[in-house]
């Protein structure tokens, strides 16, 4: 089943184009990984799917539904984002108790465990929190209400290393007890590669690559040499990145459609083969240049 | 347990050959149920689709056989299957790797077949 | 994992009990402005006084008006309070959608009304120990449980509509607020503005009588009648343009 269907969806802030024709489709209980640089949209789409906010123009369909003022699409949807609007009022305690009111599958068990596992106190007020604690919290929201799309923005913000450890852990622990649609995006994709599906990878408001996980690894090769060899091998292929290493030596970033052969007589001349990992791919991918910033400081 | 989740290896990889090592070692017997794509993401922690990648892979090469509805068991061949994959490719491959690199290094071929030999009696391999 | 069904009706319920503890800042706010005016009352809303060689008289006259006009500004400024971002966004964290969002607001302010309006009235009786204790004297009680029940219950049911009618006043000028700022400005310009030009123009009979439409209706039946198509009105209005908003952070 699809979960999340868009078709040229667009999203305008005034003259601001967030999203521009993004077109995607979402499959069931899969954990999918929301990744592009600052401003690529991705809290912009996040949102949409959530219907707090609306589509400027295109289609979009939650559990076939259009998200916006829907209500269905809200009792099965957690949105999760560092600027959550927690009541002041209500101590953590009182929260827990509220969002369980509202969530039909809210597990208060899992809720209470997580709680007491991060040493929360169940008297404290929300906006006394540090910036991890209050991600925490978010975080045991979003995994208790155990709703069909669980959609997390940038859950980590602000958590210690050993923090996102235990996060990462019991994420991948409930969705393998309880599968379910899972959107999260994250700046740290090294971190969360392991626990993804899928990667979508968002630039300049679209989808710029859609694929498992496993094939993103594969994407892109790294090819390293005597920088005459390397453009011999790399002349009729898209660069994706490219990088002097010294006087006479480039390392080379191209889609990796080398077959086994090539390989083999590329190496027998001395050049280096790499695996390119998905966080490096993904910053070259969006970035503006070729050559990164070192362009920035190679102009002569 | 870890994998080497940062090595350049696929992670599937990873996986089937770390469950080619354990049939290896009699961790598993043949016609034995072997990890559900659910247990190795938990061991792994990792995704189960990726898990499930692995498996395959010992599937497509009849290591393991599916049983509708009750998981993947060893095949009884699976031990030599492994060893002869192993033999015929890996450590082809690392031959290979072994002489390209001696030739670099301007290693005679006697000179490397000593180091090899070397090697052997000193019980440096595992 | 199986998608839930769910009717507008139970989140409504559901946000209005959520609504009723977290905002509860909004009766502590209700009990402190009360209190207020109770002091401002104790100096007598009027008085009257005569005195002559032997004897001086003075009149002073306590009643709850005070209160109740606190309590109405209170109805105003909480209904303007609950349309603001801080307030709306937290319905969206859970499950909502702008209707149950706004009938659950509509509930929350006529179950305040209603508090608002009682406490205003049972005030009275505060005033009338405080003044029996601390300012001595004779008192004459014009009205008590006992001797007019009825007017007690009038009162508080007039108040109780008062406040709801500035309530539904506040969600609306704040729904306004939110669609722009600008209205932050344009409403009480409108408001002075028209009050003014109508002095000036020789319209204030035109002013006057929208406003004494409500204020002046003898029968309370007629008055409460006609509270009700003006707050439905207000509150219908906000609904309607609060339906597009976007949640903004």
């Amino acid at each position: 089943m699809t979960v999340i269907e868009c078709r040229g969806l667009t999203k305008d802030y005034g003259r601001n184009r967030a999203l521009n024709g993004l077109t995607i489709k979402i499959e069931e209980n899969k954990i999918t990984g929301l990744i592009g640089r600052n401003g690529a949209g991705k809290t912009t789409l996040l949102k949409i799917i959530a219907g707090h906010i609306k589509e400027t123009a295109g289609e979009i369909k939650v559990f076939s539904e259009r998200p916006f003022n829907n209500l269905t699409v809200s009792a099965n949807v957690i949105f999760i984002h560092d600027q959550m609007n927690l009541p002041t009022a209500l101590n953590l305690m009182e929260i827990l108790e509220a969002a369980s009111s509202f969530y039909e599958n809210w597990d208060q068990a899992l809720a209470n465990r997580l709680f007491d596992y991060f040493s929360f106190n169940p008297l404290q007020q929300y906006n006394g929190l540090s910036k991890g604690m209050k991600s925490t919290f978010h975080t045991i929201l979003g995994l208790s209400a155990r709703c069909p799309l669980t959609l997390l923005d940038e859950p980590t913000t602000g958590m210690d290393a050993a923090v996102r450890k235990d996060f990462y852990r019991a994420l991948l622990k409930d969705y393998l007890a309880y599968p379910r649609s899972i959107i999260i995006s994250s700046h740290h994709l090294n971190e969360i590669e392991d626990l993804l599906e899928d990667i979508l990878l968002m630039k300049d408001g679209k989808e710029h690559l859609h694929l498992p996980a496993a094939d993103f690894k594969e994407w892109a090769i790294g090819i390293q040499g005597k920088t005459g060899l390397v453009h011999e091998w790399t002349k009729e292929r898209e660069i994706l990145h490219t990088k002097s290493m010294g006087p006479d030596q480039s390392y080379v970033v191209v889609r990796n459609d080398l077959l086994e052969h090539e390989l083999q007589k590329a190496r027998a001349t001395g050049i280096d083969f790499s695996p390119v990992t998905p966080s490096d791919l993904c910053v070259y991918l969006t970035s503006k240049s070729k050559g990164g910033i070192d362009d920035v400081f190679n102009k002569d | 347990m870890n994998l080497n989740l940062d090595g350049s290896k696929p992670i599937y990889l990873q996986v089937s050959e770390w469950l080619e090592r354990e049939i290896l070692n009699g961790n598993f017997g043949s016609d034995q149920k072997i990890y559900s794509q659910y247990q190795l993401a938990e061991i792994f922690n990792i995704n189960p689709a990726t898990a499930a990648k692995g498996l395959n892979i010992l599937a497509d090469e009849n290591i393991l056989y599916k049983k509708r509805g009750l998981g993947m068991f060893v095949a009884g061949t699976a031990k030599e299957m492994i060893l002869n994959k192993r033999k015929n490719q890996t450590l082809k491959r690392l031959v290979q790797e072994i002489v390209l690199e001696a030739e670099r290094l301007n290693v005679s071929k006697a000179e490397l077949i000593d180091m090899i030999k070397a090697a052997n009696i000193g019980e440096v391999e595992e | 994992m199986s998608l839930t069904k769910i009717s507008l009706l139970s989140t409504v319920k559901k946000q209005y009990r959520y609504k009723l503890k977290a905002y509860v800042q909004v009766f502590m706010t209700l009990v402190f402005l009360q209190l207020l005016a109770i002091l401002f009352t104790l100096n007598g809303v009027g008085m009257a006084g005569s005195s002559s060689e032997w004897v001086e008289v003075d009149v002073h006259y306590y009643s709850a008006d005070i209160v109740v006009f606190f309590t109405m500004m209170w109805g105003f400024i909480t209904a303007i309070l609950i349309t603001t971002k801080a307030y709306r966004n937290d319905d969206f964290v859970f499950i909502t959608n702008r209707l149950s969002s706004n009938l659950s607001n509509l509930l929350f302010l006529l179950t305040a009304s209603i508090i608002g309006g009682l406490t205003a009235l049972l005030s009275t009786y505060l005033i009338k120990v405080i003044v029996y204790f601390f300012v001595g004297q004779l008192t004459i009680d014009s009205t008590n449980v006992v001797s007019a029940p009825v007017e007690l219950l009038l009162g508080i049911v007039a108040a109780t509509f008062y406040i709801i009618l500035f309530s539904a006043l506040g969600y609306f000028v704040g729904t306004l607020v939110q669609i722009h700022k600008a209205f932050v400005v344009l409403v009480p310009a409108l408001f002075f503005g028209s009050l003014f030009l109508g002095a000036v123009s020789g319209y204030e009979k035109t002013v006057t009588n929208i406003l004494g439409f409500i204020f002046t209706e003898p029968s309370i039946l007629l008055f409460i009648f006609k509270i009700i198509v003006v707050a439905g009105m207000l509150f219908s209005g906000a609904f309607v343009i609060s339906n597009r908003l976007e949640v903004k952070q």
